[in-house]
């Protein structure tokens, strides 16, 4: 087993993110009070250098001391300057591998990968900031083949150069048709609105344009055809601007797996790959905004028990194409997951737990009428407008749980629950019996009398994700207790 | 229903009745005494209307929650009931509020035997268990018990199922 350092443009990106990060501090001490000679300021300066100083000699000392090696079963990182650490991350405890290649990454043709593991905290996942592409590939594809069977050292070279694209077979990737509904569904058109007004904003605080434009937009609507070409500029405009938006970042999208990953790639300046073994996969979720339900799509979310976020922000790596045609949909999840089975016949709630939920207090709207009674602003010059917000906002609250009441399905399967959930936004989440860590049912007083229960799951995820039902009957929830007792059944012990 | 009839059968210690009525006591006291104190200074420096009206509402409240905190006890205890096997922790409380959980031993993290001052005076222990999902408390154990059952508890987490 041989160490090897980090890639060295890794300093380079350090000192990057370095500078980044204290460019402000800078600014400030060096240009916005460039001329003063407060003792505070001349201090900082000295101070900031130093500060500067050291963090660079650490970059290289940090550099010099850590390294890594992979064997046939784990990760071994070596780090410390000063006190020296040895970490051992074995393979199997990686739940998913997230490679994100930054547009500072591609002007050098490499790329970042981390391989997030269950815990929590610092440490929860190996990351290289900076790595080539190749050896990125070869880290994904070694620990890949060691978790499916022993590989020895002297294996690891060789197979390392083998093709290993052929066996994987390529599921999705989205059509300019797919494309083109991703960018009515996602109302990408709106995208240039806060972008020209922003545009505008600044170039007012330069210029001034304010009352010119003014005697412009005057000239404007006044004369029809005038306003009539120029609202059909902008539509034209802001539909090519909305399908540009959508194309660059949707537009590549592929999902591809094998035997055992499944691999989702997406964006073109940004590019994020993401990939998770088929049996690490804790839960899939189908989700359906009200504009995807009109228009027959569905996103679909595969459930990690590692973290995914790139970066400082959390993004959607987890998630499939967002806008995949619902039959696409469900036959990919057949195709990718061949463990999981949805079945389409569900159960719906007795009438008796709607008349439950809509007598649960209404916490929110009792609040905002108290708030409103209180202050009964006037609106439109409306002066008894508090009451009428107030009925109105409870009317859409009625409402919202008539709808969800609708919309919530369940059904236990074999070694399989699924549970459909949301009133404007549906969300049906499936997982199977192993995968969940614990259950809970609860019935307060009212649901004792109708023979109603509340069930509640736990799977893992970062952090752990809670999912369940109110109001199903009791002899559901009894099902569900019961069908969890038969854990055992689908459990292997070490 | 099955999980009515198979509710888990071990019952907490009885002094945990006895606890929880010193604790309640306790809480009621400084409530009452905050609520008491907040209401002077309402009175003395003559806050707005409406913080004085909600002080006033609080009054019912407090009054009904202590009497509510002197009765539930007994119910809270003759409601709660915990089992273990090789295969799954079970717990089984609430008065108004019936929970029932289930929680495989394969993943259970941690397991403690906790002693404050009100339960030591009494030789209790409470037994605190961490899921990878959150932690569970079973409240007032005599101490042998609870020393048993974190033992017990321990030997069967020990067995782990392949993690996949």
């Amino acid at each position: 087993m041989r160490t090897k350092r980090f890639h060295p443009l890794l300093m380079v990106f350090e000192v990057w993110q370095l500078l980044k990060n204290t460019f402000f501090i800078f600014i400030f001490l060096f240009i916005m009070k460039a001329n003063s000679h407060s003792l505070y300021i001349k201090y900082g300066r000295i101070i900031f250098i130093i500060f500067l100083g050291l963090a660079l000699l650490y970059i290289v000392l940090k550099w010099i001391t850590h390294t890594y090696a992979l064997d046939d079963r784990s990760f071994h990182l070596y780090q410390g300057v000063l006190s020296k650490t040895e970490r051992t991350i074995p393979f199997s405890k990686i739940q998913n591998v997230t490679r994100h290649t930054t547009f500072f990454h591609q002007l050098f043709q490499v790329t970042s990968i981390r391989f997030e593991t269950g815990m929590n905290g610092e440490d929860a996942a190996v990351k290289f900031d900076v790595v080539s592409q190749t050896e990125a590939k070869q880290m994904e594809e070694h620990m890949a083949r060691a978790l499916r069977g022993g590989v020895t050292d002297s294996e690891i070279i060789e197979q390392m150069e083998e093709d290993p694209n052929s066996s994987r077979i390529i599921h999705f990737k989205p059509t300019k048709r797919d494309v083109f509904r991703a960018s009515f569904t996602s109302f990408s058109f709106f995208v240039i609105i806060p972008i020209l007004t922003s545009f505008y904003l600044k170039i007012d605080e330069i210029f001034h344009v304010n009352i010119e434009a003014e005697g412009i937009f005057y000239n404007i609507i006044s004369s029809w055809w005038l306003l009539t070409i120029i609202i059909i500029v902008f539509i034209i405009i802001s539909v090519a601007f909305g399908m540009a938006w959508t194309f660059f970042k949707y537009g590549k999208y592929e999902i591809s797996s094998d035997q055992d990953r499944i691999y989702i790639a997406k964006g073109i300046i940004e590019e994020t790959a993401f990939s998770i073994a088929k049996d690490r996969v804790q839960a899939v979720e189908i989700e359906q905004s009200f504009m995807k339900r009109c228009l027959g799509l569905a996103e679909v979310k595969l459930t990690s028990a590692g973290g995914h976020e790139i970066g400082e922000e959390k993004s959607e790596v987890n998630s499939l194409y967002p806008f995949l045609p619902k039959e696409r949909a469900y036959e990919m999840i057949d195709e990718i997951l061949p463990a999981y089975r949805i079945t389409p016949q569900m159960q719906r709630l007795p009438k008796k737990s709607l008349w439950v939920r809509l007598l649960r207090p209404y916490w929110i709207w009792g609040i905002v009428t108290i708030v409103l009674y209180y202050f009964k602003p006037e609106v439109w010059g409306v002066e008894r407008a508090w009451w009428l917000i107030s009925a109105i906002l409870l009317f859409i609250n009625i409402a919202l749980r008539w709808i969800n009441f609708l919309n919530t399905q369940y059904v236990l399967h074999d070694g399989f629950i699924q549970l459909k959930t949301g009133s404007l936004t549906t969300s049906l989440f499936v997982t199977k019996r192993d995968k969940v860590i614990e259950i809970e049912i609860t019935r307060n007083i009212f649901q004792k009398w109708l023979g109603l229960a509340s069930i509640e799951m736990v799977n893992r995820s970062k952090p752990v994700k809670h999912s369940g039902i109110k109001d199903v009957p009791v002899e559901f929830a009894d099902a569900f207790y019961q069908w969890y007792l038969g854990r055992k059944l689908d459990i292997t012990i070490e | 229903m099955y999980f009515e009839v198979h509710e888990p059968q071990n019952w907490l210690s009885k002094d945990a009745v006895k606890v929880w009525l010193i604790k309640e006591t306790i809480s009621n006291v400084t409530g009452f005494l905050v609520l008491g104190i907040l209401l002077y200074l309402d009175y003395r420096f003559s806050w707005k209307d409406w913080i004085g009206w909600i002080l006033i509402g609080l009054i019912p409240l407090t009054v009904i929650g202590a009497v509510w905190s002197w009765i539930s006890p007994y119910f809270l205890y003759k409601s709660w009931r915990y089992d273990v096997d090789e295969e799954f922790l079970q717990l089984k409380s609430g008065v108004w509020n019936e929970k029932h959980q289930l929680v495989p031993m394969t993943k259970i993290q941690s397991v403690a035997t906790i002693q404050g001052p009100l339960l030591r005076k009494y030789g209790l222990c409470k037994v605190a268990v961490e899921t990878m999902g959150s932690s569970h408390v079973i409240p007032a154990l005599s101490k042998e018990q609870a020393i048993k059952l974190r033992e017990q508890i321990a030997q069967y987490a020990k067995i782990k199922e392949v993690e996949s």
